[in-house]
């Protein structure tokens, strides 16, 4: 697209020169021609581009199972009722065990790791420290061979892991699933033993099966310091193993070294957790699936538990969605007209299928909402994404029983299907021969048995986009035009490098939003201790200091413009080419912070326009643009845009107290390794910067 | 299509021929006393921040080099192939130091001189730095030494630029104003390049490969014969492309610099007979005779001679370094022969690796030929095309070879693209040049967001990165096509404005 458009931008340039030109090719005129009225296919392609992104909830297709080996469902479960009682008894074993014993130690890790050895099964421990937040947004670019013992290690702080490896019979140790069940071994509740339940009720069975071909992982991850931080750790002594003994080993009685070990590449990780009592009579299955920078598992992971928790446990399965939009009316004004245009289409043929109903709508737009803000985030949903990081599929599910902790009848069936379901999925994952490549990486859901794919998003993003590289085409031949007339000779030497003057600022500007991206590293060294408060006003000031820096600089400074002669068209020009190349790029590391940024920031560079001479014109016309883009401008400032969200869900801020809650944010950006972070801070804050150098300028 | 005229050439006033340039001339002497010393001053500024440019460029690099595990950048498949790798380099070295073939396991592919050179530098550590500091070193001197040649070549070129435009009379002063310092844009070019600065951090062998070519090229504008021939053969001992460049430096030695065609020249001398005497018959046989230049044979079997002297050198020094190992043989097998049968399919930023990978066994030599013969293919018609211009020859072969070259790296992007700096008074209009600007820069950057989908994340595939490669290969060809058309309507509208001042002459 934007070759194509460059291709006419010069190709105008040509004929303007007046000699004699042969008739263009048909693709060479169609983009003359778009190039030409950009201003209205602009427009136009904007408007296609928001419609798009709100018909996508109507254009999610149903899942299904891609992987013909996985075969779901397909054997007889052989789990029994000993089992489930297996399960029963090491729960209520802990409860005992919890109520006799008060405090610390790892007693209950021993009772855990005990009946683990029971079944058969190899045990180790496995200590970890709790890590601190530290600076690394640009450890995405690297492996995740990345993690570094700390330096300094105190026995005051560590968790300890329950690992129990049982060994398939017909496998030959070389691949592996793993089962996690997050629990806090210190004050974990009543529905967290139930986790543990389910497990050793699978476990009993997996220790005695057959068929089993992958062995099989079951890692109780002491959640003291989150769920994810544990497993992390875990994952990362399972991948790299150091050699270097650690200090923490020394810390405890309990002896853990030199017993770590392993079952070869994992094929997948099934994460299970039991998480408070459901608001229904029915269980329900919570499927959690965004790890890091909105990377997703392979769609046929998802389907196989799916298609086993509704058709064959009968769990009421859902994934998350943004609640408030579930009451919104002008979602469902929305929905209904798409119904109605859908029941239109449907009388005129009856094999279009376009329309679904109004409140399937609204469902499907709360949960694709919500799929995109976890993606656009960058920040793992739960500790299925740390697998993410070695390349291994992981979903969280998370079951809310529909019954009191203490009913001992309902609990003995809870296991039996929870554990039926851990089963069948494993059984399809013991199935595969290679690793999962089947089915879709790329996708968005809308609801657990619907999704749309990375073919159909992307064209709602293209076309939001689309118009960006045709103004910038149009933009700089307009600049070229106004800069021959305005200086005749010393400028027309250099009739194809104008926009040198203009690519100097914009990079000097974008040099200014990489520097302000790695100041809070600098500030998080400040010695001493600093609320989040204090850091935001560090880090503006410090930021603001440099741009004053920046442009008192003669040379890189965007208001020396008149000594160049550069007018701003060419400064719009290359403005919109950064973003675009800064929006194409990010589309593809994170799609849902490109779709949210471009929604921000193409309007706002779009319409960037000198406001003086729209006052001096005094025009209702240009005075309302130029209104609309002041607010536009207003919008897109990072920490404003963030207090408007807060706003909207319900938390105002004002004043400082913003300034800490940004900070926050942002550090949970970088510590999660997030790139929005980056975005935010090189792409969205130097485009944001130059957009206000449009609008002032002395033009 | 539009050629863009120049200021200076477009006025009227501008053409001034034989004896009326000469008396204006006179005239204006007084004033040019007065403004010479202005004029000095001004070129002292500018040679003084061309230092401080390249200098600071220097600083930059050690800066980066200062970095812990160098940014890893030496592992980028952008910046090291398995040609320029160091630490392939070290491995060889290694080998070697334990009485082994260096070429053995298939990790080494370089030259063996260049492993005697570097080899002792990769083992060697100062006290408390990290190891790769000598040789990082070694490869920034590289970077200078081939800022400062190239800086040389751009100024014999400026020269050419001028004389010729003044024998054209198209430049009004004997002073080069107007003419842009293309050597310090070039050198700056190049020591500015990020490509330049990341294959020098990256610990790949290119730069000095860059400065082998870059020699030859120094030797071949400044006539020194042997020098010219000594960096080619280097050259070609790295890296085996740069043979192609034996045919822009026999035209350089044979006819000279880069000028206009010489039809132009012709032209413009039988406008200035006829104005200035009346036609002679006289005069005839002599313009005739000066409608080809003269090759000069001798100069360029003086350089055949060098050029069979040096590689002869060169063989005996690898044939001593390689007696125990194989010999000269095996030398070629694993070095040429691995350029040229396209054994390691890891990824590049080249097309090759993805089409050798899926291409079936048996038409793999068909396939081998194909592409490799797309090189050759283009040197002639170009060589018989651009034969007025040797040194842009040059530039257009290595840009090509870059393209179609068995492992490409950033680092022969950065050659090519200081060198075609070198030609900004001729390529002042070329087109598109936003439009590559952005497709480099955005190609660049979305190279190892691509590699890391495929590699790390896993939720891409080869054909990402792919994707990308072609996307540059098109930018590359997109460049070149768009370098080679503006020069020749360069010379396209030195031709008209002559005619036209001719024309207005005559009137």
């Amino acid at each position: 697209m934007a070759a194509d458009n460059r291709y006419e931008e010069e190709e105008e340039v040509r004929t303007d020169d007046g000699s004699p030109i042969t008739k263009p090719r048909p693709i060479v005129r169609l983009g003359i021609f778009l190039v030409a009225h950009s201003p209205v296919f602009s427009v136009v392609f904007s408007a296609a581009g928001v419609l798009a992104l709100l018909l996508l909830p109507l254009l999610a297709k149903n899942t299904y199972i891609s992987e013909n080996a996985l075969m779901p469902g397909s054997a007889r479960s052989m789990l029994s009722n000993r089992d489930a009682s297996d399960g029963s008894k090491l729960v209520k074993d802990i409860k005992n065990f919890r109520l006799n014993h008060e405090g610390q130690g790892v007693e209950v890790q021993r009772l855990i790791g005990k009946y683990m050895s029971e079944m058969v099964a190899e045990v180790y421990y496995q200590k970890f420290q709790p890590e601190g937040n530290q600076f690394h947004p640009l450890h995405f670019f690297s492996g995740p061979a990345s993690y570094t013992l700390l330096g300094n290690v105190s026995c005051a702080s560590y968790g300890v892991n329950v690992v129990g490896i049982i060994r398939a019979p017909r496998g030959d140790g070389k691949e592996s699933i793993v089962l996690v069940t997050p629990y806090d071994f210190i004050n974990g509740g009543d529905y967290e033993d139930l986790s543990l339940g389910i497990v050793s009720s699978l476990f009993s069975l997996l220790s005695r099966v057959t068929w089993l071909s992958k062995d099989i992982i079951w890692l109780v991850a002491d959640s003291r310091y989150g769920d994810y931080r544990p497993v992390a750790a875990w994952l990362a002594e399972y991948h790299t193993p150091s050699f270097k003994v650690s200090d923490l080993l020394k810390c405890d009685e309990l002896n853990t070294a030199d017993n770590f070990r392993r079952a070869g590449t994992v094929a997948a990780a099934l994460i299970l957790k039991v998480d408070g009592r459901s608001e229904r009579f029915e269980d329900i299955l919570s499927i959690y699936a965004d790890a890091s920078n909105g990377q997703m598992p392979n769609l046929d992971l998802i389907n196989v538990v799916n298609y086993l928790a509704v058709h064959r446990q009968g769990f009421h399965v859902k994934v998350e969605k943004v609640v408030s939009l579930l009451s919104s009316s002008w979602l469902k004004i929305v929905g209904e007209i798409f119904e109605a245009v859908g029941k239109v289409a449907n009388t005129l043929n009856p094999d279009w299928k376009f329309g679904i109903p109004a409140a399937e709508y609204i469902e499907g737009s709360a949960t694709l909402a919500s799929s995109l803000y976890s993606q656009a985030l960058g920040i793992p949903t739960g500790p299925h994404g740390a697998f993410r990081d070695y390349q291994v599929d992981a979903i969280t599910l998370k079951i809310s029983p529909g019954f009191p902790p203490d009913s001992k009848a309902r609990q003995h069936d809870f296991f039996l299907r929870g554990s039926q379901l851990l089963e069948g999925t494993i059984r399809s994952v013991n199935n595969l021969l290679e690793k999962f490549h089947q089915s879709f990486f790329l996708y968005v859901l809308t609801s657990p048995s619907k999704f749309i794919s990375v073919g159909v998003y992307m064209i709602a993003f293209a076309l939001l986009v689309a118009s960006l590289p045709m103004v910038a085409a149009s933009l700089y031949v307009d600049g070229c035009k106004a800069l021959t007339k305005s200086t005749h000779n010393s400028a027309e030497n250099f009739k194809s490098w104008k926009w040198l003057d203009a690519a100097k600022q914009v990079f000097a500007l974008h040099l200014l939003g990489f520097i302000v991206t790695l100041l809070p590293y600098f500030i998080c060294q400040v010695p001493g201790q600093h609320s989040p408060r204090n850091r935001s006003i560090m880090w503006g000031t410090t930021s603001s200091l440099l741009l004053v820096t920046f442009v008192t600089i003669p040379g890189c400074s965007p208001f020396s413009s008149r000594l160049h002669g550069t007018n701003w068209a060419i400064l719009k020009s290359v403005t919109i080419s950064a973003a675009f190349i800064g929006l194409c790029l990010m589309s593809i590391i994170n799609f849902a912070t490109a779709e949210i940024g471009a929604l921000l920031l193409v309007p706002t560079c779009l319409l960037a326009q000198p406001i003086k001479p729209a006052l001096r014109s005094r025009r209702v016309k240009s005075l309302l643009g130029a209104f609309c883009s002041m607010v536009l401008v207003t919008i897109g400032f990072p920490v404003i845009f963030f207090a408007i969200t807060k706003g909207l869900v319900g938390e105002g801020l004002v004043g400082l107290s913003l300034g800490g809650e940004f900070w926050t944010w942002l550090e949970s950006l970088w510590a999660w390794k997030s790139a929005t972070y980056l975005y935010i801070g090189m792409v969205h804050l130097p485009c944001w910067l130059l957009c206000v150098c449009i609008l002032f300028h002395p033009s | 299509m539009g050629f863009v005229i120049k200021p200076n050439i477009n006025s009227s006033s501008f053409h001034l021929s034989g004896r009326s340039f000469f008396i204006r001339r006179r005239q204006k002497k007084k004033k040019k006393k007065t403004r010479r010393g202005e004029m000095a001053e001004d070129q002292k500024k500018k040679s003084c921040r061309f230092w401080i440019w390249a200098l600071s460029s220097v600083v930059f690099r050690l800066i980066l080099i200062s970095f812990p595990g160098n940014l890893n950048l030496s592992s980028r498949p952008e910046v090291s192939t398995p040609l320029t790798s160091i630490r392939r380099l070290a491995e060889g070295y290694w080998l070697k130091q334990a009485s082994m073939s260096p070429y053995a396991g298939s990790m080494y592919h370089g030259s063996p001189l260049l492993l005697s050179v570097l080899g002792p530098l990769t083992v060697q550590r100062i006290k408390g730095q990290p190891s790769h500091l000598l040789c990082s070193l070694v490869f920034v001197i590289a970077d200078i030494l081939s800022a400062m040649l190239l800086r040389g070549i751009g100024k014999k070129l400026q020269m050419a630029y001028g004389l010729n435009a003044r024998l054209l009379g198209l430049l009004k002063s004997s002073r080069d104003k107007g003419i842009l310092p293309c050597g310090d844009i070039a050198a700056l070019v190049y020591l500015w390049n990020p490509f330049t600065i990341v294959s020098c951090v990256g610990l790949s062998t290119s730069p000095i490969e860059n400065l082998a070519v870059i020699l030859a090229l120094f030797g071949a504008v400044t006539r020194r014969v042997p020098l010219a021939a000594f960096g080619l053969v280097i050259a070609t001992h790295l890296s085996l492309y740069p043979a192609t460049l034996t045919i822009p430096i026999v035209i350089i030695l044979g006819y000279g610099l880069d000028a206009p065609p010489i039809k132009l020249f012709l032209q413009t001398r039988s406008v200035e007979n006829e104005e200035s005497s009346t036609p002679t018959v006289s005069k005839q046989p002599k313009l005739k005779q000066t409608t080809r230049l003269p090759f000069l044979w001798k100069t360029v079997a003086h350089f055949l001679f060098w050029v069979l002297l040096w590689s002869l050198c060169v063989l005996v020094l690898c044939a001593f370094s390689l007696n125990k190992y194989g010999g000269l043989d095996e030398m070629f097998k694993r070095t040429y022969g691995f350029i040229l049968s396209i054994e390691d399919l890891s990824p590049n930023i080249g097309v090759f690796w993805y089409f050798f990978a899926e291409v079936f066994d048996f038409f793999r030599n068909f396939f081998l030929i194909v592409f490799h013969v797309n090189i050759l293919f283009m040197l002639l018609p170009l060589a018989i095309r651009l034969k007025h211009r040797p040194c842009f020859l040059a530039f257009i072969y290595l840009a090509i070879s870059s393209i179609l070259k068995s492992y490409p790296s950033v680092g022969d992007s950065s050659l090519y693209l200081s060198l075609w700096a070198l030609f900004v008074n001729e390529l002042v209009d070329m087109k598109f040049s936003f439009f590559l600007f952005c497709g480099y820069l955005g190609i660049s950057l979305l190279s190892p967001v691509m590699h890391n989908l495929w590699i790390w994340r896993g939720t891409g595939n080869a054909n990402f990165y792919f994707g990308n490669a072609i996307g540059y290969a098109c930018f590359q060809i997109v460049f070149v096509v768009e370098s080679v058309s503006a020069m020749l309507n360069h010379d396209r509208a030195l031709k008209r404005c002559i005619n036209t001042n001719h024309g207005e002459v005559k009137n």
